[in-house]
């Protein structure tokens, strides 16, 4: 278990002041970003008092790093929920990808939080955001049908292009497309296998994936 | 490192009080400063801690002619930002087209861009990493500068047989695959690594174009 995901099961409870001061925090940083976000903006966006803050968390940056940890905690969750033995590594390759898709284009907050503000907002909130892309990166590496050592192909090729991925996804975000995420399943599919099974058959994959019903939320 | 406020400088400036250098050269001449102390200044206390106080200190400028140039740190920021984009775009260019053929000009670009990351590793963290928490200008101004790049890879579309095949987005991600790894290597404070990336910046800038096998071909070429 890579470190900084070996706490999350913590329940969210519903409606807390905690849960408010959580969603409050993503939606500000959705909004104008984490390094302007005060924690004027969370308590008046939770409708909860300073001093209630100030007993859930030490500070800003405090409550940013559990509110990314309980969102990718879910996440990664629902992404590792695709994983099965009995399934081809390149379905579930596909279906993990187009399970993170639906997640980030069904709650933009979290996308924008996870993948744009995360990664800049200080080493806890980084540790947080390598560890979710570590869990991804054993899910694309593990099970695969080829054994990677008889292609000469590098260590990193797997870390490459869940980068190609991501660098693709944050894209479409900050330009405003995180509701059209779901198109990019078959780019996403090509980037992900062709390493792993050449041009010819990443293809099929990818035009196979246009045809993807993609599962509802949940 | 950022010199202290009163620490002689060496390098030149023009005399202060009447002189004749013609008003355009003096404020070309600021204007260097204040975008090299920009990189230096931000390079050191990231983006968030720097004030315009400290750009003007580091450059030696009024505050009056930082505004003069400028409305706003952000602005002189992304202005500095452009500045180390264009030279690095530049040189990766050179490097590429001195090649014939699409894999041997992409991993010239590649260890042109290695190398010059590698010679300033405050520069190369700065365009790559912490210009993420500069805000969302310069994330967007982060995107923009590498999709100047984008010409260089769509030559494997051209290249490889079933280049039409491919999806539209080949060319940006296999960019975020180079940008990806680079970064990671920055991040880990490993900049002085960075010549020793070349095989597998290649090998993901390949990739999608020509396959694992011939991708994997090139690489090992020049490399025994």
């Amino acid at each position: 278990m890579p470190a900084g995901l070996d706490q999350l099961d913590e329940p969210l409870v519903e409606h807390s002041q905690r849960e408010r001061l959580l969603n409050a925090m993503a939606r500000s940083c959705a909004k104008k970003g984490y390094g302007a976000t005060t924690i004027a903006d969370v308590c008046e966006g939770a409708g909860v008092s300073r001093a209630t803050f100030y007993e859930l968390f030490k500070d800003k940056e405090d409550c940013f790093h559990a509110s990314m940890e309980v969102a990718l905690a879910d996440a990664m969750g629902r992404i590792v929920a695709v994983y099965s033995p009995d399934k081809p590594w390149a379905t579930m390759v596909r279906d993990a990808a187009a399970a993170f898709l639906e997640l980030l284009a069904s709650r933009p907050t979290f996308a924008r939080m996870a993948l744009v503000e995360a990664p800049a907002s200080g080493e806890r909130a980084f540790e947080l955001y390598a560890s979710g892309k570590r869990v991804l990166q054993s899910l694309l590496e593990r099970g695969r049908d080829d054994p990677v050592e008889e292609r000469a192909i590098p260590s990193t090729a797997g870390r490459a292009a869940l980068s190609a991925a991501e660098s693709l996804i944050v894209g479409q975000i900050l330009a405003g497309n995180t509701a059209r995420l779901r198109e990019l399943l078959p780019d996403i599919v090509y980037i992900t296998t062709v390493p792993y099974l050449g041009q010819e058959e990443a293809l099929r994959q990818a035009r196979a994936a246009e045809k993807v019903a993609v599962p509802a939320d949940g | 490192m950022p010199a202290a406020g009163g620490q002689k400088r060496e390098r030149w400036r023009p005399p202060r009080g009447r002189h004749r250098l013609p008003p355009e050269v003096i404020a070309r001449s600021q204007r260097e400063r204040l975008l090299e102390a920009a990189i230096r200044v931000v390079a050191a206390k990231g983006y968030a801690a720097t004030t315009v106080a400290d750009l003007t200190r580091e450059a030696g400028i009024s505050r009056t002619t930082f505004y003069a140039m400028f409305d706003d740190k952000e602005g002189c920021f992304l202005a500095a930002y452009d500045g180390i984009v264009d030279a690095l775009v530049r040189r990766v260019a050179t490097a590429y087209e001195g090649e014939d053929e699409w894999p041997q000009r992409a991993r010239a670009g590649l260890a042109a861009l290695l190398e010059a990351l590698t010679e300033e590793p405050e520069v190369a963290r700065l365009a790559l990493v912490d210009v993420g928490s500069a805000g969302p200008a310069a994330q967007r101004r982060f995107r923009a500068a590498m999709q100047r790049l984008t010409p260089f890879f769509d030559e494997g579309r051209d290249f490889a047989p079933g280049g039409r095949n491919l999806p539209a987005n080949t060319s940006r991600m296999a960019i975020g695959a180079v940008t990806g790894l680079i970064a990671d290597e920055l991040t880990e404070e490993r900049a002085e690594d960075l010549p020793r990336l070349l095989s597998d910046v290649l090998f993901a800038t390949l990739v999608p174009y020509i396959g694992p096998e011939a991708a994997a071909r090139e690489v090992g070429e020049k490399e025994r």
